[in-house]
């Protein structure tokens, strides 16, 4: 008798969501920071850029409670915790734990940013590139939907956006004027 | 010509990011985690702490473009 792919196709498509998600709250953050739309206010940019990635945040959750109600890659509650401790593809699978793992703590890390101090809180944010990284490379190495093209395609225009908007964060001008209308 | 830019915070938008302070310490500070700022500055490091504010709380305008 076949097994049930309810909770395989949930964990395949909450993980690609994920991954969207994550993209989008990245991308939402470099618009932040280099401003490239002025029209754009910039409370509405970080109040989408903190929604996104806790959507993002959701999904993961949603991804790590499906692989373990599928029997498809048989992961334990261990290995979703603990980089390396998976029987599947271990590597790839680690990379998705720690980039899941500093995700939550990067946004955790807001709520805590007066208490560990701000500057701690924005160094810790630095985090965000190796996340993207992680989940990349988790997303590409684990997914069982790689060779296709559609997803491939979604990887690589994810990794593309994100390192052209990185590219314009770093070699944009600044731009320093803000004054009110005389 | 030296501008002075009188500096203002929109305290409901403020979220305590600190990169105002990161820009420009001798013009703001963090106090129980929201910004303060002095009224004015002739330093135009307030320029880029308005700009650097994730919510674009901090309004700077220049008050006087030549000095006395």
């Amino acid at each position: 008798m076949k097994a049930d792919p309810t909770f395989w196709l949930i964990a395949r498509a909450s993980g690609l969501t994920a991954y969207t998600l994550l993209t989008a709250s990245v991308l939402a953050g470099l618009v932040l920071k280099s401003r490239p739309f002025r029209s754009l206010r910039p409370a509405a940019v970080t109040d989408t850029h903190r929604f996104l990635a806790l959507l993002g945040l959701a999904a993961v959750a949603v991804h790590g409670a499906a692989l373990l109600l599928d029997s498809t890659v048989r992961l334990t509650p261990l290995a979703l915790v603990l980089p390396g401790a998976a029987g599947y593809r271990p590597a790839a699978v680690a990379a998705g734990v720690i980039a899941a793992e500093l995700m939550l703590a990067v946004y955790a890390s807001f709520s805590l940013r007066t208490r560990i101090g701000v500057r701690n809180w924005r160094r810790l944010h630095w985090a965000a590139y190796a996340i993207f990284a992680a989940a990349t490379v988790h997303g590409l190495a684990a997914g069982t939907d790689t060779s296709r093209p559609w997803a491939f395609s979604l990887y690589l225009a994810a990794l593309g956006s994100v390192v052209a908007a990185a590219a314009w964060r770093a070699l944009a001008p600044p731009t320093l004027e803000r004054r009110r209308p005389a | 010509m030296t501008p002075l830019y009188r500096i203002e915070i929109d305290r409901s938008l403020c979220s305590g990011f600190g990169a105002c302070v990161d820009e420009a310490s001798d013009a703001f500070r963090l106090e129980n985690g929201t910004a303060v700022a002095v009224a004015t500055s002739s330093d135009p490091r307030v320029l880029a702490a308005a700009d650097a504010c994730p919510m674009g709380a901090i309004v700077v305008s220049a008050i006087r473009q030549d000095a006395a």
